[in-house]
């Protein structure tokens, strides 16, 4: 008889709330449990991002490897970007070597799961499903069974607003619709693997960790906002010990995150700076645009530029090279010297007050293995991490305090946790330091294989 | 009528399939009922992928999300 295996995926749970008392206490079953689980330190990959991450830990690849680099990804010469869903993910997942090998298999709101693909099991997808009116479940028919059951299934909420009651109704909302259909699921379905990725608790730290970091640079006390993330961390606990004790006792109980947060210090407008460093160049004045304007391709005067970037956590860079853009300008042969110059160039940003920033910057191919599918030429991550890249321009500052998508409070960090419980002591528990995102598929194909 | 061809399937499956059309109906034998799920599921499956219009709303969603 094979052990159950239930995985409890927290988005962008961070190691001071899980291990290091940040929660108050809210975690109270799940630390008990944590208290006897091995517990390491998960370094997430590069880029720290929900969508590879996930990914990359569930195949046990590299963003590299993988081909995925983001949500968005660009065809060379082409200014446009595409979304990747599922069927970009072209290696074994966990749960597909599981359904070869004849086990039974459970994935809940996996990013990017969505369309759904076959497996011995069955799957919900993720919250970049598009909407709920598409076939999100295999088999197709549960969708119809968990909506006559639990109701309709709410993919995400807008946390990007100033309407802070109300982000913090459709959180808890959500997370009641998440909920009610795992525990259906978890105790009226077989399975043997049960992966459950819970993307609330994500939006809940972008949308309200001023009000509840204390280290936070804008840190606000409020009667209500302050205790959302707390409520947030209980109404899981709670629900997590009630599953739980559905659960067989010898289950196997792993909780992980894909990254972890902290304070978001600002954003950098990173086309403003390579504006000013003439690497990039406008048809227009940049002084007489809106704040928060787009960069079309139309504005950009393609004959003068050098490169240009995408915003997000991290910072996209493009070289516009001739022969593969279609205005490329950089020879083939200043391709390395460019790459290098504007390297260096971006490794010397320093903050607003000319305080030194911790800025990395890397060639695809110095991090992966592989390099597969549409990379970018440079990617680049400022302040480690602290900064978030904003690819907006017509802003009066490079500097901005706020994101330039709205109201947002963290930026993701490096490290996240993975801790396994087993009730039987076959995994001894304590610390155990840092492992690899990448190497959490093989740790867990151990649990379920062997 | 398109050609058909053999499947073998295990005989408890099989016999639970029978007893499933006995008591439930709403197909004539097993075979039936096979065909039925399998066109279900792997129609659904052809039509899933991406459209102009999807892509637009996920984009939307996560421009607002901030990842992009």
């Amino acid at each position: 008889m094979v052990r159950k295996l239930f995985v409890l995926g927290l988005d962008s749970m961070p190691p001071k709330v899980l291990y290091e008392g940040m929660d108050n206490n809210s975690f109270s079953y799940i630390k008990t449990l944590v208290e006897e689980s091995a517990r390491y330190l998960m370094r997430s990959c590069y880029p720290p991002i929900t969508v590879p991450a996930w990914m990359v830990m569930f195949t046990g690849k590299t963003p590299g490897e993988l081909g995925i680099y983001g949500f968005r990804h660009r065809k060379p010469g082409d200014f446009n970007y595409y979304i990747v869903n599922s069927k970009y993910i072209k290696q074994e997942t966990l749960w597909s070597i599981a359904s070869k090998k004849g086990l039974k298999v459970g994935v809940y709101g996996v990013p990017p799961t969505y369309p759904p693909k076959p497996l011995n099991g069955f799957m919900v997808t993720d919250f970049t499903t598009p909407n709920r009116e598409k076939p999100y479940t295999f088999p197709p028919w549960l969708k119809r069974e968990l909506e006559r059951t639990v109701g309709p299934t709410i993919f995400d909420i807008t946390y990007r607003s100033e309407n802070k009651d109300k982000v913090a109704s459709d959180l808890f909302h959500m997370l009641e619709n998440h909920q009610r259909q795992v525990l259906y699921l978890a105790t009226q379905k077989q399975w043997e693997v049960f992966l459950y990725v819970e993307i609330a608790v994500d939006r809940a730290h972008h949308a309200f960790w001023k009000y509840f970091d204390k280290e936070h640079p804008r840190y606000t006390e409020h009667p209500h906002y302050s205790n959302v993330i707390p409520r947030l961390y209980r109404k899981i606990d709670q629900w997590f010990e009630e599953l739980h004790k559905k659960l067989p006792k010898d289950a196997v109980i792993v909780i992980v995150s894909d990254h972890g947060i902290k304070a978001m210090k600002g954003a950098f407008a990173i086309n403003q700076w390579l504006i000013d460093n003439d690497y990039l160049k406008l048809k227009v004045n940049k002084d007489q645009l809106k704040p928060g304007t787009e960069l079309k391709e139309n504005l950009i005067d393609w004959e003068h530029t050098i490169a240009w970037a995408w915003g997000g956590y991290y910072s996209r860079v493009f070289i516009n090279l001739k022969g593969r853009e279609k205005k490329g300008v950089v020879e083939l042969k200043y391709y390395e010297d460019t790459i290098n110059q504007l390297r260096k160039d971006i490794e010397k940003i320093r903050g607003e007050n000319g305080e030194k920033w911790k800025n990395e910057v890397y060639r695809p191919s110095e991090l992966y293995p592989e390099v597969r599918g549409d990379p970018p030429d440079l990617m680049v991550y400022l302040d480690d991490l602290w900064w978030r890249a904003a690819g907006t321009i017509g802003w009066s500052s490079n500097y901005l305090p706020e994101n330039d998508r709205g109201p947002d409070d963290a930026v993701h960090d490096w490290i996240g946790v993975f801790s396994i419980y087993d009730p039987e002591g076959t995994i001894s528990s304590g610390d155990k330091g840092m492992i690899d995102i990448t190497h959490i598929k093989d740790t867990l194909s151990e649990i379920v294989f062997s | 009528m398109s050609e058909k061809v053999k499947v073998e399937i295990s005989k408890e499956l099989y016999e639970k399939a029978k007893k499933f059309i006995e008591e439930q109906g709403g197909f004539n034998n097993v075979e039936e009922l096979i065909e039925f799920l399998l066109k279900e599921i792997l129609e659904e499956e052809e039509e899933t992928p991406l459209s102009e219009e999807d892509e637009e709303k996920v984009k939307e969603r996560l421009r607002s999300l901030g990842y992009i």
